[in-house]
């Protein structure tokens, strides 16, 4: 409550504007300038941040309005909860070492004061989704979510993929956003208010659920889930720490934080849905990552597959696991998309993972701290995934859902199976390419990030939770750590271990017995092909070039047709030649009077046809 | 303070005239005089209206009450509701003006002149309280249009301007016989018609006004607005028409017709109730839907930007319907905005397509490609001003849709998904034109036309007028009051009375509507 904790906020928030403004306007051409600049003020973010976690115990509120439309006000304010603060917390922090990443990445790149501009726009835009306390401003900054990371994806413009991916990331996310504008709506409508507080308060047990279902619409869309999930994997188009930062460990974990956010409104119905199709996505993806020979593209995979286990266990009525799933996969997903950064830069930008291979050696950085996310990737015990990922199992299974826990046992094996097969094609064996032969370590700037955030964090972050989460945000998921039986004899332990022993096993040896291609594609390429067919792609393909094309093209020729020629020309001018004024030769001049003519004549009718009612 | 702001405002509105006069009388001024004398128009009244924004001017109220009482229809004054876009149009003038300044035209100086007419022209509408001043001010702005469009104009521009001269003229026509009509029934004459005395005379008048006069006040101000289906004059003839003419034709001009419906037919019209209101909605949603999907359908870039205008110009109808149909007052602050915003953006966007055409030389999706990497500035800018205008937050027209959107919320769902699906179909034309104009590899015809006639990134004079534009949308944007603490009273008032049943004579609601009814104080 206290003010000088909600002019933090105010720091924490607008620095990123400030820096995105400065980069833009006047650091465009000075790129190392403007590179160095944006770093320091996301590692000044991280400790603001850091102390906002370390001091702040109660809920920082603050709020204004901006104005007034009718009776409606657009406020503008802070919420700052324990899932809030967690979040800043893991936001900024990750953040703050893929912009450290990114000065050595992007070394060589033209544009370095537009992608850092970009970058900084993106941290604003991320951190006002946090902080806000109402439906309103979280459109808002969702919406600039989505901007920034059109521009991020889109870096590379002069690339025709590049170019489409952006599009199609910003139209996918729009197609949630009507649906979340729409639960926004109904929200006013029902409860009268945005604020998150209020409608609190106001929304009784019995929530409709078009309330949920609407909003839930914004979640499928940012964190690409079945069936708006096509975006994420054409956004490896990006540059890679782009792909780290937005794709893998923030924003399309902000569809995740918003969905904790406003549980409360949430019916059962759409809670049941949300479990179902993210354990089901959950498998799926996992499935379809190991027909991916893209590093980046199969790590993407990984991230859908992850976001379902989040949306299943918002789905299972745990939000706190769900953000805790949230925080942990950060880290480690942030870590495997930087190491595979650090990997694409050593072996020249190659992202072939058939044409990798034996970089254990060459890298010996970049391939443990790698080995290491994996390992918690595929939930090890007493790594940082296996905290979270395994009270997601074992809240299914005390949930008597069953069907759940099998998509989510099925997931796992998944996890461990395209794990074991990206740790075999691309650092064990020997190198498949030029490329790889003369791979080389990368410099300290993108190392250093990568061992912070894979060392520490992917591998202790849950075990030495109580040291490194600060305690104000562990009270969200202490509870329900706590009343988890952890033993070797759950359910979920034993799945979770079989599971690895099975997968990670299975894919180091299945994927040693081929040399240069895929060892699934070779055995069954009628399974591979059915894994890597885009069918939704497809489906979308079909619509955009078909229907929508035709239905667009068809509005037109009506609106030519029917109400510049028939009704304008033929009506209105044939109306003319009767009455004997159009002669063949001032056809041009008929037709102006035509239009003329067709006006007021129309207008008449119309004025007649109102006056007689 | 209060004379000297007077006098500040009336000369923003005749500086332009003045100079528009010296320049099409004096056609033997040296060139760079020529140039002098057309930016002090043109900039003038940006000037003015930076000055109002300024707390030293004095507070809004006083502001607002300002009357400048000159001869016959000068009584010149704002008020809440015309008083943004009075701004807006000083900034759309401005970028045009700055635009027109550095084209290379023939008979520079009486070019120059005529827009600066129009520019005039288009100020004074939105500062007259009179309706005859009000419709005067109009036809002035739109004959030099016409003659603009139709002596510098491109491809096409014969029919375009006669196409638009006849609809413009005949919607003014109609809309006019309506009003006369209510003037009639009100008791007042050219001489006394003011907005204030029209909605009272109508508001004390015993004998009801007969259905037609909404209708065609309605229709006929909907056909200057480009109202579905009276908009097939738009497209051609901002497409047609030289960029600076598009600019503010497109961006403040047609406005006319948006506040001619909220300030003389929104309150005491009934254009919302009954059969006109359910066809004043179907005609707005079918703008949105219908509009919206010729868009889709457009492979150049001048012609989409024309028709997106007009399919734009639907949220802003259905806000007006909503707040004279169901008395939301939000529906009626939220086109306000909008049309505000609106009138930034498309001006941004026609300024910057012109950028693209004097360049790669034309406006055709399938010649056009990775412009971007020639001139990143023009790509930034366009991509700013495409963002501006499918309704990015941060921008002004996000609070004017995701207002009118909210307004609807009583609404059926299928009536709000589909207004909302437009967020969808906005941005699939929109951004469909920035990856096919800027991103991608590099064009056949932009390649050989860099290797024949090099050309360079945005100027800075390009640069100045598109900041000007961009900047005002991202301020109404950051600070949505500067525009509704304006609005908010007014648009409460004409909601209110335009749901107030007639059948009873009610003791008089607190109307703040169309003018401030306290005489001011330099009224006449």
């Amino acid at each position: 409550m206290s003010p000088d904790l909600s002019s933090l906020v105010h720091w924490i928030l607008f620095l990123p504007l400030g820096a995105a403004a400065l980069s833009a306007l006047f650091l465009r051409r000075s790129g190392a300038v403007a590179a160095w600049f944006s770093t320091a003020t996301a590692f000044a973010i991280a400790a603001l941040s850091l102390r906002l976690l370390t001091q702040s115990t109660g809920d920082v509120t603050w709020h204004v309005e901006l104005a007034k439309l009718g009776e409606i006000s657009l406020g503008f304010g802070y919420l700052i909860d324990a899932n809030a603060r967690l979040m800043l917390f893991v936001v900024s922090f990750v953040a703050a070492w893929i912009h450290l990443f990114s000065v050595g990445y992007m070394q060589d790149d033209a544009a370095r004061g537009r992608f850092f501009a970009g970058l900084s726009i993106f941290m604003f835009s991320i951190l006002g989704i946090v902080v806000a306390d109402n439906l309103l401003m979280t459109f808002i900054f969702w919406e600039l979510v989505g901007f920034s990371s059109y521009m991020l994806i889109a870096h590379y413009f002069d690339k025709d993929f590049a170019a489409a991916a952006s599009k199609k990331a910003f139209i996918t996310n729009r197609l949630g956003d009507l649906g979340f504008i729409l639960g926004i709506a109904l929200c006013l409508h029902l409860y009268g208010t945005l604020d998150f507080a209020a409608l609190k308060a106001h929304a009784g047990p019995a929530v409709p659920v078009a309330v949920g279902a609407l909003l839930m619409c914004g979640f499928l869309g940012k964190s690409a889930q079945f069936p708006l999930h096509v975006w994420l994997t054409d956004a490896m188009a990006g540059p890679t720490p782009v792909s780290a930062l937005i794709h893998a460990a923030t924003m399309v974990a902000a569809g995740v934080y918003f969905m904790a956010r406003v549980s409360f409104l949430l019916a059962p119905e759409v809670l049941q849905w949300m479990a179902i199709s993210g354990a089901g996505m959950a498998a799926l993806a996992g499935l379809c990552a190991l027909a991916q020979t893209d590093i980046k593209k199969s790590l993407a995979y990984s991230t859908l597959a992850h976001l379902g286990i989040m949306g299943c266990a918002l789905g299972l009525g745990h939000p706190e696991l769900a953000v805790l799933h949230m925080a942990m996969h950060a880290f480690f997903k942030a870590t495997l998309f930087l190491g595979a950064g650090s990997v694409i830069h050593g072996c020249h930008h190659e992202q072939d993972m058939l044409k990798m291979g034996g970089l254990l050696k060459k890298m010996p950085l970049t391939a443990a701290t790698f080995i290491a996310a994996t390992l918690s990737n595929c939930a090890v015990p007493f790594f940082a995934g296996w905290y979270s990922k395994d009270a997601i199992l074992e809240a299914a299974w005390h949930g008597h859902h069953v069907a759940v826990f099998a998509f989510l046992a099925l997931a796992a094996l998944a996890t461990c199976l395209y794990s074991g097969r990206m740790i075999r094609l691309v650092f064990l064996g020997e190198a498949n390419s030029e490329a790889a032969e003369h791979a080389h370590e990368s410099p300290w700037t993108m190392t250093l990030p990568i061992s912070v955030l894979g060392l520490v964090f992917a591998v202790g972050a849950g075990f030495a939770a109580h040291y490194l989460i600060p305690a104000s945000s562990l009270q969200v998921v202490h509870e329900s750590l706590a009343e988890m039986r952890f033993s070797f004899t759950a359910p979920s332990t034993i799945v979770g271990l079989l599971a690895l022993a099975l997968g990670l096993g299975g894919a180091l040896k299945f994927y040693g017995t081929v040399r240069g291609a895929d060892a699934l594609q070779v055995v069954s390429p009628r399974a591979y092909a059915l894994l890597e067919r885009r069918w939704m792609d497809g489906l979308y393909r079909w619509w955009i070039d078909g229907p929508q094309r035709r239905l667009a093209e068809f509005v037109a020729f009506l609106d030519l047709l029917l109400i510049n020629g028939v009704a304008v020309r033929w009506i209105a001018g044939g109306a003319t030649a009767a009455l004997g004024h159009l002669t063949g030769r001032s056809f041009h001049r008929g037709q102006t009077r035509g239009y003329a003519l067709w006006i007021v004549v129309g207008s008449l009718l119309l004025a007649w046809y109102l006056l007689a009612r | 303070m209060e004379s000297f702001n007077a006098y500040l405002l009336a000369s923003a509105i005749f500086a332009p005239v003045v100079a528009g006069l010296l320049l099409i009388a004096g056609r033997i001024l040296p060139r760079n005089w020529v140039s002098g004398l057309a930016f002090v128009g043109f900039a003038l009244p940006a000037a003015a209206v930076l000055w109002f924004l300024l707390p030293a001017s004095g507070p809004l109220d006083a502001l607002l009450r300002l009357r400048f009482t000159g001869p016959w229809l000068f009584q010149l004054g704002l008020n809440g509701l015309s008083a943004p876009l009075f701004a807006m149009t000083a900034a759309v003038g401005l970028a045009a003006g700055l635009k027109a300044l550095i084209q290379d035209v023939e008979a520079r100086s009486t070019y120059l002149g005529l827009i600066l007419f129009m520019f005039g022209g288009t100020l004074a509408v939105f500062a007259t309280d009179n309706i005859l001043g009000f419709y005067f001010f109009h036809e002035f702005a739109l004959i030099p249009t016409f003659i603009l469009t139709l002596f510098w104009g491109g491809e096409g521009r014969r029919s375009a301007a006669m196409q638009m001269a006849i609809y413009l003229t005949v919607g003014a026509m109609l809309s006019l016989a309506g009003i006369l009509i209510a003037m009639q029934v009100a008791g007042l004459g050219w001489g006394d018609a003011t907005f204030a005395a029209l909605f009272q005379g109508l508001f004390a008048a015993d004998a009801p006004l007969p259905a037609a006069t909404g209708a065609l006040t309605l229709f006929g101000l909907g056909t200057l607005a480009s109202l579905f289906p009276f908009h097939s004059w738009a497209a051609p003839g901002y497409s047609a028409a030289p960029t600076p003419v598009s600019m503010l034709h497109a961006g403040a001009l047609k406005k006319f017709g948006l506040y001619g419906i909220v300030i003389v037919a929104a309150a005491s019209m009934k254009i919302g109730q009954g059969a006109l209101g359910q066809w004043f909605f179907w005609c707005a949603l079918a703008n949105l839907v219908v509009v919206g999907l010729i868009c889709v359908a457009q492979r150049d870039l001048k012609q989409l930007l024309s028709w997106s205008s007009v399919a734009h110009m639907g949220p802003i109808f259905l806000g007006l319907w909503v707040g004279t149909a169901k008395g939301q007052a939000a529906g009626i602050d939220a086109a306000l905005f909008l049309m505000v915003a609106h009138g930034l953006s498309c001006a941004a966007l026609f300024l910057l397509a012109n950028a693209v055409r004097t360049r790669a030389g034309t406006y055709r999706f399938e010649e056009l490609g990775g412009l971007a990497a020639r001139t990143p500035v023009l790509a930034a800018f366009f991509v700013a001003a495409t963002m501006a205008s499918i309704g990015l937050p941060g921008f002004g027209n996000f609070w004017g849709e995701v207002g009118v959107f909210l307004s609807l919320r009583a609404e059926p769902l299928w009536v709000q998904a589909l207004v909302a699906s437009t967020v969808v179909i906005s941005a699939i034309y929109a951004l469909r034109a920035v990856a096919t104009v800027f991103f991608g590899p590099e064009s056949k015809q932009v390649a050989e036309r860099a290797a024949h006639a090099p050309f360079g990134d945005l100027g800075f004079t390009e640069r100045l007028a598109a900041v000007v534009l961009l900047g005002a949308s991202l301020t109404i944007g950051f600070c949505p009051s500067l525009v509704t603490r304006c609005t908010n009273a007014d648009a409460q008032g004409i909601a209110q009375a335009a749901v107030r049943s007639s059948a009873p004579k009610a003791p008089a609601i607190p109307v703040q509507a169309p003018k401030a009814v306290a005489p001011a104080p330099s009224a006449r």
